[in-house]
């Protein structure tokens, strides 16, 4: 069951990928390149966040394998 | 359109930043443009962030504050203040090469303040004590409770005297003592042109729980980057090792071994008992697995689908929860049935399985040239616990370099399968044990374990195991009794909050303002609200857990390659002033900005010790001494053998004009005491001795933003060799100076001890007066400092005294970028004035005012780093470790130790 889920997202993503995705020459990636697209604009914000609300909901983990310590009030 | 003047536009900015770079070769113009461009676009690191506005060496500061709001306790008023959390963290990214990049973080958390220990029926009484309103430690132990035959909750109406079903559920709230984390962690980073490795790990400690970490990740870039693949892993183990509760561990009972047993080994956690505490150690590791695909879909936007996979084994409860039972014999006739309801420390199975998939999507809308983020991820695990996270966020450049970026979250979890408000168990707590055919047996109640059984015989007389008959009188007969059987109880239980049905709610806003000289200052603030009526799909926990919370979040985050990116003139110019002539970093207000325009911004961080032996002035003393003498009159029980105290302060300097510089400081403290029984103490009453207990036998936290200090500095004389400036300062009191501790055995211990305090309380003025000096590799200086408190006492009824200090110090350059120093330092401060106006519980010398303040001698040793040219130019780093030569205290004290400072600035 698990598994599917995660093939499911996978898959969802090639699809998405291969449907959707134009090839983007180097001299377009001007707006890629914009603060505002990364994936993630404000990392030192997001960790804070993210340790609360880890400290109060049973999903845990993020889009990368960290680890970490507790701070569990 | 738009697109050839993003071209032109995107080249120009491609250009500037090649000029920093390496030239490209010269060749024909046409084919040489496009080689740089192509070079260029290629090098940029990944989709992630762009080489120009994620700096790629940079510090960062963060302070954040959490607080939640009050439970539901349904008409009992609590003294307890919900959970407040403080939260700081210094962040740092150096290139060590052109290849090799190191990023390093600092996390340090306090938080204080009452959370859930258990949930009951509103009937069971858990938050009040015999009617009487009270915020007193929770009443778990022992309830006499009611239940229908259906094992719904009774409650009496004493009115009538009749029973009423009340299934109403509340939390039993508890509070803990302050406490405080600290981490570390690093990443080092390798790039190749396509691929990227780190390798990283790190360390938490708190007081109960160790944790430490490792990670490896690799990042591979294809397709001309518009693809890359993620892939991480981690390892954590971490230990538990708490202190339970110990008003609630005579009734906390591990049903492993059922009643009254402290030493059992379950299968995950050992309980054993230490000089008078419980304490419960437990270890546990998690492996974690990453695996992610980011892909550019076209000019305009990203996906990035990622799936994770974590398994967690040994002990993963939580050792301050616990569960209440309540114990119903069903033998019972009647429509009302009574049991007794005790609390069982929660259990957990010690294997945790989870899954994790997340998408992040971000679409550029032009017409705004904002960005839309969306984000999902579905949870899952096999305890049961299904959760989604949706999560949007719109980042709105509003020109100038402004920012602003609402977000809005929701996230719905399933419980746990183990996951129950209370249990009911269909036996009795205790019973009379019978043997095979029925017969109550009996035991001595002087000697209940010594092994002996007896019995009635059908003349009720009372025989021995052989059947011979004994003296009752002797004997003392009493029924055998056994505890409930704990295989009757579910396998696992958890009252958690966390494990529960529910659903989350918040909305935020970031505010976010980039400066010149590559200072960027982000400011957010978010609202949560927590219900079970918010679950996806129903069915989430009663309302009686329903609570909010908000947090705020301040960052300062400094590029400190905007020097070596614009050209290193200016930078060598900027220094050429402060060469060589930095104090050691003990010093504070030593150096002024030299021109009009200038900012620098630096952290400090300071740990100072008190330890050895107790001194009345000059001398060592006796406890005897102490005892008699110590306590202005009254009896001495204890005394402190040991306290730290750690500050870390952010110097934010800006000169508006040539002479005159400005500085802010807020700073961040966090201390630490423990202490002792004095020998020859006399008897303590009962209350006395609780008290007692409860200061020797924990150590002391408190934790949180101190007093924050305002500065002008004025330059008096300046030429090449020789300086003086004068400083007027202010420090506000925004350190709390109403730090209590919390309750133990149902007694209010009232307030910390005055050292404990997080600030003054006051309003101080701190005036003073600096010379610098250098000659070739020598540089001297001497400064005159003063604090007056401006209030004789602050909230809490006290005022510290002041302080008048005068220190000289002379260094020496051993390199062109190190230098040593030695100096040396005499204090004076007055004693506390005042008293606490509250619940406060005078049992040592550290709870006198007249035992405060001194004399004091110190010396210092310190090393000073500059780094004159490269990258990282602009940076200074030092250290000084300031040693007591003579401490000449006031009353009874226990002396300072020692005192390490290190200080980081950066000017611009």
């Amino acid at each position: 069951m698990k598994t599917t889920y995660a093939l499911a997202t996978l898959l969802f993503a090639l699809v998405v990928c291969a449907s959707g995705c134009a090839p983007v020459a180097p001299w377009q990636r001007g707006k890629l390149a914009k603060p505002q697209m990364s994936l993630d604009p404000y990392p030192i914000q997001s960790t804070f966040h993210a340790h609360i609300y880890n400290s109060r909901e049973a999903a845990s983990g993020s889009s990368s394998a960290g680890g970490g310590g507790c701070g569990c009030y | 359109m738009g697109s050839s003047l993003l071209t032109t536009a995107y080249r120009r900015f491609i250009g500037r930043l090649l000029i920093g770079r390496s030239k490209p070769k010269p060749t024909t113009s046409a084919s040489a443009s496009l080689q740089a461009l192509t070079a260029a676009a290629l090098s940029l690191p990944g989709l992630m962030s762009s080489p120009v506005h994620a700096a790629e060496e940079e510090a960062g500061f963060s302070y954040g504050y959490y607080q939640e709001s009050n439970r539901n306790l349904f008409g009992v008023k609590s003294r307890f203040k919900p959970i407040e959390v403080n939260s700081l963290l210094g962040s740092s990214k150096i290139k060590l090469s052109d290849r090799v990049k190191f990023a390093f973080n600092y996390t340090k958390d306090t938080w204080s303040g009452a959370s859930p220990i258990a949930t009951a029926p509103l009937s069971f009484g858990g938050n009040k004590e015999g009617g009487v309103i009270s915020g007193a430690t929770p009443f778990l132990q022992n309830n006499n409770v009611v239940f229908d035959r259906q094992l719904n909750p009774l409650i009496r109406n004493p009115l009538t005297n009749t029973y009423v079903k009340d299934t109403q559920l509340v939390h039993t709230i508890s509070s803990a003592s302050p406490e405080t984390r600290n981490q570390g962690d690093f990443k080092l980073s390798y790039e190749w042109n396509e691929a990227v490795l780190d390798v990283g790990g790190g360390i938490s400690v708190e007081n109960d729980y160790e944790s430490r970490f490792g990670n490896l990740a690799g990042r591979w870039d294809l397709n001309r980057k518009l693809t890359s693949l993620n892939l991480g892993l981690s390892y954590t183990n971490s230990d538990t090792r708490a202190i339970l509760d110990h008003d609630a561990t005579p009734y906390i009972w591990d049903t492993s071994g059922g009643f009254n047993v402290h030493n059992i080994t379950s299968n995950s956690s050992q309980i054993t008992k230490q000089g008078g505490n419980t304490i419960l150690k437990g270890n546990r590791q998690d492996w974690g697995t990453v695996f992610g695909v980011t892909q550019v879909v076209n000019e305009h936007a990203q996906i990035e689908a990622s799936v994770g996979y974590t398994r967690s084994s040994g002990y993963m409860a939580n050792p301050y929860k616990t569960v209440e039972a309540a114990f119903v014999n069903p033998l019972q006739t009647g429509d009302v049935l009574s049991g007794v309801a005790i609390g069982l420390l929660e259990k957990r199975p010690d294997m945790r399985n989870q899954w994790t998939e997340n998408l992040r999507y971000v679409q550029h809308i032009d017409g705004l040239d904002a960005a839309l983020h969306f984000d999902y991820r579905f949870f899952h695990d096999d305890w049961g616990i299904n959760a989604h996270t949706f999560e949007a966020d719109w980042v709105q450049p509003l020109g100038n370099n402004w920012t602003i970026t609402p977000k809005v979250r929701y996230y719905s979890q399933s419980a746990a399968d183990f996951y129950t408000p209370y249990i009911v168990s269909t036996q009795a707590l205790i019973h009379n044990v019978v043997d095979a055919s029925g017969r109550p047996v009996l035991v001595s109640a002087d000697h209940p374990n010594n092994g002996q059984v007896y019995f009635r015989d059908q003349y009720f007389n009372l025989i021995d195991a052989k059947g011979n008959i004994v003296d009752e009188t002797i004997v003392n007969p009493i029924n055998k009794t056994a505890p409930f059987d704990a295989g009757k109880l579910p396998a696992n239980y958890s009252s958690d909050q966390r494990l529960s049905g529910f659903g989350a709610l918040s909305g935020g806003i970031t505010l976010s303002k980039q400066f010149a000289k590559g200072i960027t200052l982000e400011a957010s603030a978010e609202y949560y609200t927590h219900a079970g009526s918010l679950k996806l799909g129903g069915g989430g926990e009663g309302s009686y857990a329903d609570y909010n919370s908000y947090m705020v979040n301040g960052v300062l985050k400094v590029d400190l390659s905007t020097l070596s990116m614009a050209g290193s003139g200016h930078g060598e110019h900027s220094h050429h002033g402060h060469h060589g002539s930095h104090a050691p970093a003990g010093v504070m207000f030593d150096h002024m900005l030299d021109k009009s325009g200038d900012v620098m911004v630096g952290a400090r961080y300071m740990r100072a010790s008190q330890g050895g032996s107790m001194l009345h002035g000059l001398n060592d003393v006796s406890d005897q001494a102490i005892v008699n003498n110590g306590c202005e009159g009254n009896p001495c029980f204890d005394t402190s053998s040991g306290m730290n105290m750690n500050m870390i302060m952010l110097d934010l300097m800006y000169a508006p004009t040539d002479w005159l510089t400005l500085m802010l400081m807020p700073q961040f403290v966090d201390m630490n005491m423990t202490t002792r029984v004095l020998n020859g103490a006399p008897t303590a009453t009962f209350d006395q001795q609780a008290l007692i207990d409860h200061h020797t036998l924990h150590e002391h936290t408190t934790g949180g933003i101190g007093d924050t200090g305002m500065y002008a500095m004025v330059k008096l004389f300046d030429e090449a060799d020789h300086h003086l400036h004068a400083t007027l300062g202010l420090s506000a009191p925004t350190g709390d100076v109403g730090v209590k501790f919390r309750d133990t055995h149902r007694i209010d211990v009232g307030f910390q001890h005055y050292g404990m305090q997080l600030g003054s309380g006051t309003w101080d003025f701190k005036p003073s007066i600096t010379y610098t000096g250098k000659m070739d590799k020598y540089s001297w200086g001497a400064q005159f400092n003063t604090t007056v408190r401006l209030e004789n006492k602050n909230e809490s009824g006290f005022a510290f005294g002041n302080i008048f200090q005068s220190t000289a110090w002379g260094s020496y350059s051993l390199l062109d970028w190190l230098s040593a120093s030695v100096r040396g330092v005499y204090t004076v401060q007055g004693s506390v004035s005042g008293a606490y106006n509250g619940t406060f519980n005078r049992l040592g010398p550290l709870d006198y005012a007249s035992n405060y303040g001194g004399r004091f001698w110190d010396v210092g040793f310190g090393l000073n780093a500059f780094v004159p040219t490269g990258d990282l130019q602009g940076n200074n780093l030092s250290f000084e470790w300031l040693q007591p030569v003579s401490n000449d205290v006031n009353g009874y004290q226990l002396p300072s130790s020692g005192a390490l400072s290190a200080t980081w600035s950066y000017a611009f």
